[in-house]
């Protein structure tokens, strides 16, 4: 389990740099230590976990997570306690991170390209049929 | 079925409209403001309101309600951004580009939509706002550009009433500057943010493209937004509620 704590902490230590993000000082005390509970949920494979990070408290106020874990693999990340307001309240969805593919769905338009989205084309066609 | 297609603003800009119905009218309205936007908020027409402005020949009350409204979102982005986001980059004449395209194409859908146009997919140059479904239940496919392949998407998200926005270096070379050095952003391939509107899709994709690596934390945070970031690594990081179409 002392790897787990590591890894919360380490979680933590992540969510408070995203949640801190700002450019001014900040001062972070650890008020509590981490907890540990089993999943709640009994059909849950054995090695699920549910661990409560610390309380950290800073000037925009206390925030603690709740992390779920497959074995070692975080499953969910929860706010425990998030500050009333201001930005630490919205700053904390993690984002999730995967590889970069390519893909040739079916789509309507294209975001982010100028020449060569399909709908331009398909418009400047149109536009150019219209013409005659 | 009807597709539009004008050039404005130096980027081809194609009006879907899936309505039955001539819609003519409306949709002559929507390009006639773009244009008029065009000429009035562009940096490189010394006449435009935004260069008298910048020359300080527009005092405070001279200023229009729109250019009011442009100078409001860029001093609001750059403090959200730390100053990543900048209009005012010493050196360089004021430049309210990324603030003045979203703004200028969301008031024309929203043209649109007041004459009673339900069904429409607004793409300027790779931003886009849309507006109902193009089949019944199915939402508007809108593919983000891959990186590396012109020709490719790298995901599709969905989008109803909403707004899609994407800002990279791959198009027009590198013309994001980051406000705290002033030199051109690095570290990040492209941003795309998915929002109601797109004056806070274009806005917020500008800003994290400008903020670099750092863009990626801080987009995290912003509220009312979903991310699509590809790092220097060619790296996804996708918000978790951005589900791919």
């Amino acid at each position: 389990m002392k790897k787990t704590v590591f890894v919360v902490a380490l979680s933590i230590a992540g969510f408070i740099a995203v949640w801190r993000f700002e450019p001014a000082p900040v001062t972070t005390t650890t008020a509590a230590a981490p907890s540990t509970s089993a999943a709640p949920n009994g059909s849950a494979s054995a090695d699920a976990a549910t661990v409560q990070g610390s309380a950290e408290d800073s000037e925009f106020g206390t925030v603690q997570v709740r992390v779920s874990f497959s074995g070692k693999r975080i499953t969910d990340v929860q706010l425990a306690q998030a500050p009333d307001s201001g930005r630490g309240r919205r700053a904390i969805p993690l984002l999730r991170e995967e590889a970069l593919q390519a893909q040739s769905a079916h789509i309507d338009t294209v975001s982010g390209a100028t020449m060569t989205s399909e709908s331009y084309i398909r418009s400047l066609q149109a536009a150019l049929d219209a013409k005659g | 079925m009807t597709v539009h297609v004008e050039q404005v603003m130096g980027l081809p800009v194609s009006l879907d409209l899936r309505d039955a119905g001539d819609h003519s009218a409306a949709v002559g309205r929507a390009f006639a403001w773009l244009h008029e936007a065009d000429a009035r908020f562009s940096p490189f027409e010394p006449g435009s309101e935004v260069c008298r402005y910048d020359r300080g020949e527009l005092s405070t009350p001279d200023l229009s309600d729109e250019l009011r409204e442009v100078l409001e979102l860029c001093v609001h982005y750059e403090g959200l951004s730390g100053g990543a986001f900048s209009a005012w980059l010493p050196g360089r004449p004021f430049d309210p580009c990324a603030v003045v395209k979203g703004l200028a194409v969301q008031r024309a859908a929203d043209g649109l939509r007041s004459a009673g146009v339900k069904t429409f997919c607004l793409n300027a140059g790779g931003d886009v706002v849309t507006s109902g479904e193009p089949e019944p239940g199915r939402p508007w496919r809108v593919g983000v550009r891959h990186p590396d392949l012109p020709g490719a998407v790298c995901a599709v998200v969905a989008s109803r009433d909403g707004a899609v926005a994407t800002s990279a270096a791959y198009e027009r070379g590198q013309h994001i500057l980051d406000g705290r050095t002033g030199r051109p952003a690095t570290g990040l391939l492209s941003v795309t943010v998915v929002a109601a509107d797109l004056v806070t899709a274009d806005a917020f994709a500008t800003a994290a493209f400008a903020l670099g690596t750092d863009g990626i934390a801080w987009a995290a945070g912003q509220p009312g937004c979903q991310v699509l970031i590809v790092d220097g690594d060619r790296r996804v990081h996708r918000s978790p509620g951005l589900v791919p179409a």
